[in-house]
């Protein structure tokens, strides 16, 4: 079937005008030219005769090789193209012979040297077209192989691809059962004291789970859809931490349309609550800045908390993790930058092009 | 007469403690919750100012969690900890004669607990010695937030007044330079940078990737992914060429069989 549907998106002019009629032809001249040598002028223009059969021989081969476009259970096309072949070589020679009949001589097959020579022609074509047939199909058939295993390569790939993204997502979704039983304590504290906040707070546990539960559909996401998930994540953290945690958004409007890997911001503010404010007795200040320059979008996560000189392990691998998920979602033209600023606490800036969300 | 039982609760998030206080309130009226802490150096303040029989520890807590304030408390008192999910901890808790609580806390738990401790405080039990089961959570704990200390993702290097943190993937190579070692890497635009760590060579090589980097020489190690080719000199000699870089390192004798052919 795919071998089929190849077929017909090559085109008929090229199958027709492409290689196949000049390694046909050529074929048909180094065959027909010695004999014309050879034999005596009783039989000219042998080579004409060799192109005539070679260019039928060619097209029964490819009218059978689309028409008819259904066949019957019980044939197969490639014997059909062989037979059709086969066909065109005395059906050919028979016309050549009728016509070159000089005016008023008998038909040939009553002349035993022109017959004859029909013979040895019709039998010289017999022995050489079929074959040639085979040899265009078996050559087909190794093409088709070989794009098959280069189109099987490409498809693994790209799965690895994804299920190295999967791996990558569900590392970053780890982090959950701690987060969560935590977070629903508080909530169930809010509910006993009949808060008016619970559901406000129960309504951002809500959007968090639902962006960082790994689901199906997560290969594109808006930077709003981010801005969005880290509003949730902040306002459970601060709910949790309300005397240790400060944050702010400073957010450019036009960048929240641009392209965004899922959990890019995510990773980065979790990154700082986890590292930086969580382990600090004072807790600290995240300042979130999405700007959008010169076609790049420019993130800046800036925390004041611990650093990373007190940290022990833990850091790094979700941040290198990100960043080779942004190297791969952008080809290699994003950055990851990490500085600690004099004062203390963490600066994790990110850059990626500006690029609007693909069109499902 | 005797006195009210006293208790201390330690919880860095303000919520959880409020609602432990209150839940305690309901199920032992005549608990005397005398002071809530904020993390475990002011659990430790507050235990040493009123002395309560009992004390409620979060484990998580920063600056001094409540493993570390437990030890240092000793059995002063009745411990209980408490615990969002926390299966290493859990599990070690439960194996222990140590009470615990999960997060959120139920009623029901809580008063199972509740009766233990009244128990022992009418039996004027002394509190169970839970050194040895402390220290052996708290290097299990330890063990775990280093387990199988993964290999070094970020290298810090001072430029000017701030530290800036390298990735290794984008490093070339380490040269040892007296009791420093420069770090030669690509920036983001791709061009070749160099910065200069305090770590020794040898020290560094320990924490990073085998599989990626290795030394070829007393004073280089390379990262394997941005080398182009070795070329063999003359007389079990080698140079190592890179990708994206003009400069060619020298392949010590002791290391040229990590580029035999295969």
């Amino acid at each position: 079937m795919a071998q089929e549907a190849d077929l017909h998106t090559r085109g008929w002019l090229s199958r027709w005008f492409g290689p196949r009629l000049w390694v046909v032809l050529a074929l048909a001249v180094a065959v027909g030219y010695p004999l014309d040598i050879l034999v005596n002028s009783a039989l000219p223009g042998v080579t004409y005769r060799t192109v005539g059969l070679a260019l039928a021989g060619l097209s029964a081969f490819n009218l059978f090789e689309l028409w008819p476009r259904v066949l019957p259970k019980s044939l197969t096309r490639w014997v059909l193209q062989v037979v059709a072949v086969g066909l065109a070589m005395p059906i050919t020679n028979f016309l050549f012979w009728s016509l070159d009949n000089p005016a008023g001589a008998p038909p040939f097959w009553h002349d035993n040297d022109r017959l004859g020579s029909f013979g040895v022609l019709t039998a010289l074509a017999l022995l050489f077209a079929p074959w040639m047939a085979l040899a265009v199909l078996v050559r087909q058939k190794d093409a088709l192989a070989r794009h098959q295993a280069l189109s099987f390569d490409l498809e693994r790939s790209e799965l690895e691809r994804k299920a190295l993204d999967a791996r990558l997502h569900l590392l970053q979704a780890q982090v959950a059962p701690h987060f969560l039983f935590n977070t629903l304590a508080n909530v169930k504290a809010l509910v006993a004291i009949g808060s008016p906040r619970a559901p406000i707070v129960l309504d951002s546990l809500i959007s968090y789970l639902r962006a960082t539960v790994p689901t199906l559909n997560d290969s594109e996401s808006t930077l709003d859809q981010e801005i969005h998930l880290v509003q949730a994540y902040l306002e459970l953290m601060h709910m949790r931490m309300p005397d240790r945690l400060d944050f702010a958004l400073m957010i450019d409007e036009t960048a929240r349309e641009l392209r965004c890997p899922p959990l890019t911001l995510l990773t980065l503010v979790e990154n700082a609550v986890k590292h930086g404010i969580d382990p600090s007795e004072e807790g600290g200040r995240i300042d979130i800045q999405v700007r959008r320059q010169d076609g790049r979008c420019l993130i800046r996560v800036a925390d004041t908390g611990v650093g990373l000189r007190q940290t022990t392990g833990g850091l790094g691998t979700g941040l290198s993790t990100l960043r080779q998920r942004l190297l791969l979602a952008f080809d290699g033209d994003a950055h990851l930058r990490l500085t600690e600023p004099e004062s203390h606490g963490l600066w994790a800036e990110i850059d990626f092009p500006a690029e609007a969300v693909l069109a499902p | 007469m005797k006195m009210r039982p006293s208790a201390l609760i330690a919880d860095d998030e303000p919520l959880l403690r409020t609602a432990l206080a209150s839940l305690l309130a309901e199920l032992w009226p005549d608990l005397d919750v005398v002071a809530q802490a904020r993390n475990g150096r002011e659990a430790l303040d507050y235990f040493e100012r009123f002395h309560p029989e009992i004390c409620f520890l979060d484990v998580h807590m920063p600056g001094l969690s409540g493993i570390d304030a437990a030890r240092q408390i000793g059995r002063r008192a009745h411990l209980v900890f408490v615990t969002a999910f926390d299966q290493y901890a859990v599990q070690a808790f439960s194996q222990g004669v140590l009470d615990y609580l999960v997060k959120p806390v139920e009623a029901k738990r809580l008063a199972e607990t509740i009766s233990r401790l009244k128990e022992r405080l009418h039996l004027a039990q002394p509190a169970t010695n839970t050194e040895a089961l402390l220290q052996q959570l708290a290097s299990q704990l330890l063990q775990r937030a280093s387990a199988a200390p993964a290999p070094l993702q970020w290298i810090r290097a001072q430029s000017g007044q701030t530290v800036r943190l390298i990735p290794v993937d984008a490093i070339d190579y380490f040269r040892s330079d007296a009791k420093y070692t420069v770090v030669a890497w690509r920036g983001d635009d791709g061009q070749p940078a160099e910065a200069v760590i305090r770590t020794a060579l040898k020290e560094l090589i320990a924490q990073l990737d085998p599989v990626h980097f290795v030394q070829i020489h007393r004073s280089y190690a390379v990262n394997l992914r941005s080398v182009s080719h070795v070329r063999r000199g003359e007389a079990e000699t080698a140079n190592i060429h890179f990708k994206r870089r003009c400069e060619v390192l020298p392949v010590s004798r002791s290391y040229l069989n990590l580029f035999r052919q295969m």
